[in-house]
């Protein structure tokens, strides 16, 4: 960890956070603990690579299924662990965020501040990738207790992506 | 949109960038910012060598962190009006004991 945090101390990652929130992710991030870290070699040029994008905004299709804000608000330590599938074509118009700890402002006004789907078009166009996934993927950041969320969606999320062949996932936490 | 918390629980290739939470890939209507920020996020995929690499990606934010903390719009989440409510639950927040039946 030692080279890592060495890069990072170039700038304080918890300098946008309120003191109070600061405080808490500091805790949380000496508890810790190291572990293996999962890896797998990227296998082809980028420029071939079919790329899946993953937010943790809870992006939702208007049209679809939301998440669930009133549990969130009726318990505060409980998250829904579900995760929601988006297609490639999704504009800022298609979704809202549910989300309850970011300012839901900016990605409701662009997706491609949370979410780049756009952008990633863009980017398969230039040739920079091979080509954006058919799906892309959101679920509710903040889980305090993740554990249904790793024993059921993160599986069913790596099917998926496997079922469509995503050669590389980028996370985007918000 | 913490990359020291990202780093510490383990991704396998982390784009370290300091722009604030809320908008990770940038401001809204910030379409070459974007771009450039996911490119740069990307190319990770093909600078980062071993398992937790950490790539600090060569952007700066236009304000003051202190500017940001103030701009926050909507209202404070539910753990926070808890926490307003009844402040000594905040330490289970920070010690990590959370109440996991729903």
């Amino acid at each position: 960890m030692t080279s890592q945090h060495d890069t990072l101390a170039r700038f304080d990652s918890l300098q946008f956070l309120d003191g109070a929130t600061k405080r808490v992710i500091k805790a949380w991030i000496e508890r810790e603990e190291r572990r293996p870290i999962p890896w797998s070699q990227l296998e082809k040029p980028l420029s071939e690579c079919r790329i899946a994008l993953i937010s943790s905004a809870a992006v939702a299709l208007r049209k679809g299924q939301s998440f669930d804000e009133a549990g969130k608000w009726e318990n505060p330590w409980w998250g829904d662990p579900s995760f929601r599938v988006i297609p490639r074509s999704a504009c800022t118009g298609d979704v809202r965020l549910c989300h309850l700890h970011i300012d839901r402002s900016f990605g409701e006004s662009d997706l491609d501040c949370v979410l780049p789907l756009a952008r990633l078009e863009e980017l398969a166009e230039a040739g920079v990738v091979g080509e954006a996934a058919p799906s892309h993927y959101s679920f509710m950041g903040y889980l305090l207790d993740p554990e249904e969320f790793l024993r059921t969606s993160v599986p069913a999320i790596i099917r998926r992506l496997k079922e469509e062949a995503v050669d590389a996932v980028v996370l985007v936490p918000v | 949109m913490i990359p020291d918390f990202t780093a510490a629980v383990g991704a396998p290739r982390v784009a370290a960038i300091a722009h604030p939470t809320s908008r990770p890939l940038g401001n809204p209507g910030d379409a070459d910012g974007q771009r450039a920020v996911l490119e740069a996020t990307l190319r990770v995929l093909e600078q980062a060598k071993r398992p937790g690499s950490v790539v600090r990606l060569p952007f700066t934010w236009p304000e003051s962190a202190k500017d940001v903390r103030r701009q926050r719009h909507g209202e404070s989440p539910p753990i926070g009006k808890l926490i307003k409510r009844k402040p000594w639950l905040y330490l289970k927040l920070v010690s990590g004991d959370i109440p996991t039946k729903r």
